[in-house]
């Protein structure tokens, strides 16, 4: 076994590879090696293999493969996965408005990293964010890269109700939510492109390694961006 | 063609199937029935493959108006389903004629009941299931006037004539549910633990198909509640730092960022679908091993039962 590194049932059907405890983009690389490696040799017991910022979960049947032979098969993954070069990941470039009716916050988070307004916009839109993972629901994208003096807490208490698209930040991670869901995260914009679709394949826009920039539009340009997908803005 | 009109829509009733495993990669969950078992009993009885598309129905209030011949099946949770106003048996092959009217009254026993029809009910496919998942934008609930149609109709017929009640284990110990502890069961004190495996848990009045919460004893945790965000199995007991369990179910995210105590086995995610909100939940450590030998119990029940609807078949 690695440094640090540990695998352990979650559950009956479900086994958690952990490496180093950190959100780092090298961290996020080896758990997604070991995704791809997985993936290479597809076996009937793998029902899943989930890569998220520095654990991986498979979901297995353990009727057709024992807990045993997984966790072998998990360790000689774990060594072929060094040998394995990710795919470069896509930049998305996202016409977002920001600031008033489409960035409640945006205020707030100016008044707690104490920037003006328009500094937190430009440190916000001049990052290059990374997507760590797909995860939560309807393919929210756990992105990571936001700048240390963004750092600003959760909401004490969420929203009941947060609007598709819209941009946000808490703690070291950003988002950009791709339904009408609650959240408790800040939003200082919103982007109009349509980020999840259940009619299409896969329903979701990026995938872990894509880059995303938002770049900073007035409303006008913003809306012309409804009905579009992120792919349109590569 | 078409099935029932939907009179009443009741409290809550979706179109499911066995789900969608395979796409919480996308943050989408695998959705489905809650008891799989008994809809796939349901199916079973009607003649139709386990995994078609049927009606889960919750608490009570649904009502039907039947628009032609059919074949149905009620299986689950004892709702006290009716037809044209008389009791109507649950685990049995039904005919019905056009006119009928299926109604569930109020709850006896278990929370949801599984109505299938012969031909499996249709519904726009999401990612190759039918399972309604309504934050996904999946379909939706049932809705007053909706017609429901048939996706696969065939010439009405009763495939298996016995009434299956006396085989079912469903409600055996049902609110006692066995867990394996972890993955950061090391993150709570062994008072944490003891409290979590010694307490009665009551299923609070907000739960739903994502997940319930429980209320009761609060539990300990070593260091905070937080861990970096990371993958969720189904039947993960999350805490987070308020130390009240969350269990997190059929519909509910695929990532989250609380510390998780333990994970109900796969056996016992059937009987939680007939808890109700208020019923006390108790949690009892086991083994993998232990774990995996009753789903394999499990799944041998179901084939037995699949084997003697089909020996018996006309």
């Amino acid at each position: 076994m690695l440094d640090g590194l540990k695998i352990r049932p979650s559950g009956d059907s479900a086994v958690l590879v952990e490496f180093e405890n950190r959100i780092d983009p090298e961290v996020n690389r080896s758990v997604r090696s070991l995704a791809l490696a997985i993936a290479s040799e597809p076996l009937p017991g793998i029902k899943e293999v989930l890569p998220a910022y520095r654990a991986l979960m498979v979901i297995y049947d353990p009727l057709e493969m024992e807990y045993r032979l997984l966790e072998k098969k998990i360790n000689f993954w774990i060594k072929i996965a060094k040998n394995i070069d990710l795919p470069p990941g896509r930049f998305f470039r996202l016409p977002t408005v920001y600031g008033a009716v489409h960035g409640p916050d945006l205020q707030r988070v100016a008044e707690t990293t104490r920037l003006s307004p328009e500094k937190v916009i430009q440190m916000f839109f001049t990052t290059r964010f990374m997507v760590y993972f797909i995860g939560f629901i309807c393919g929210l994208a756990y992105l990571g890269g936001l700048p240390e003096s963004l750092r600003v807490p959760r909401l004490a208490t969420p929203r009941t109700l947060v609007p598709a698209g819209s941009v946000g930040l808490a703690g070291g991670q950003a988002n950009a939510i791709s339904t009408d869901q609650p959240s408790g995260f800040n939003y200082i914009g919103r982007t109009f492109v349509n980020l999840y679709d259940p009619h299409l394949f896969p329903p979701v826009s990026f995938l872990s390694g894509d880059e995303i920039q938002f770049i900073p539009v007035d409303e006008e340009e913003a809306v012309k961006a409804k009905g579009k997908l992120a792919v349109d803005f590569l | 063609m078409k099935g029932f009109k939907v009179s009443n829509p009741g409290v809550f009733t979706t179109i499911q199937d066995l789900g969608r495993p395979g796409y919480m990669k996308y943050g989408i969950p695998a959705s489905g029935a809650a008891d799989r078992f008994s809809a796939q009993v349901a199916n079973l009885l009607v003649g139709n493959p386990p995994g078609a598309a049927l009606l889960e129905v919750t608490l009570f209030r649904l009502e039907l108006l039947a628009l032609n011949e059919l074949i149905i099946a009620v299986t689950g949770g004892n709702l006290s389903p009716n037809l044209n106003g008389k009791s109507l048996p649950m685990w049995q092959a039904l005919a019905l004629r056009e006119g009928d009217r299926v109604a569930f009254r109020a709850r006896k026993e278990g929370f949801r009941a599984y109505l299938a029809i012969q031909g499996g009910f249709s519904m726009r496919e999401f990612l190759g299931s039918r399972s309604v998942f309504v934050r996904g934008l999946m379909g939706n609930v049932l809705q007053t006037g909706e017609i429901l149609e048939i996706a696969n109709p065939v010439p009405p017929y009763i495939p298996f004539n016995k009434n299956l009640q006396e085989m079912i284990p469903i409600f055996a110990n049902k609110n006692e549910l066995r867990v394996i502890l972890g993955p950061q069961d090391d993150r709570f004190t062994p008072n944490g633990i003891e409290t979590f495996l010694t307490s009665a848990y009551r299923v609070s009045s907000q739960s739903d198909r994502m997940g319930y919460r429980l209320e009761g004893s609060k539990i300990e945790h070593l260091k905070g509640a937080d861990i970096i965000s990371e993958p969720i199995a189904r039947g993960a007991i999350q805490v987070p730092g308020d130390g009240l369990p969350i269990l997190l179910l059929w519909d509910a995210q695929v990532s989250g960022g609380y510390t998780k105590i333990a994970n109900v086995i796969s056996a016992d995610l059937d009987r939680l679908a007939q808890i109700m909100p208020g019923e006390n939940l108790q949690f009892k450590s086991v083994t993998l091993q232990e774990a995996h030998e009753a789903l394999r119990e499990e799944r041998a029940g179901l084939e037995r039962i699949r084997k003697m609807i089909e020996e018996r078949r006309p």
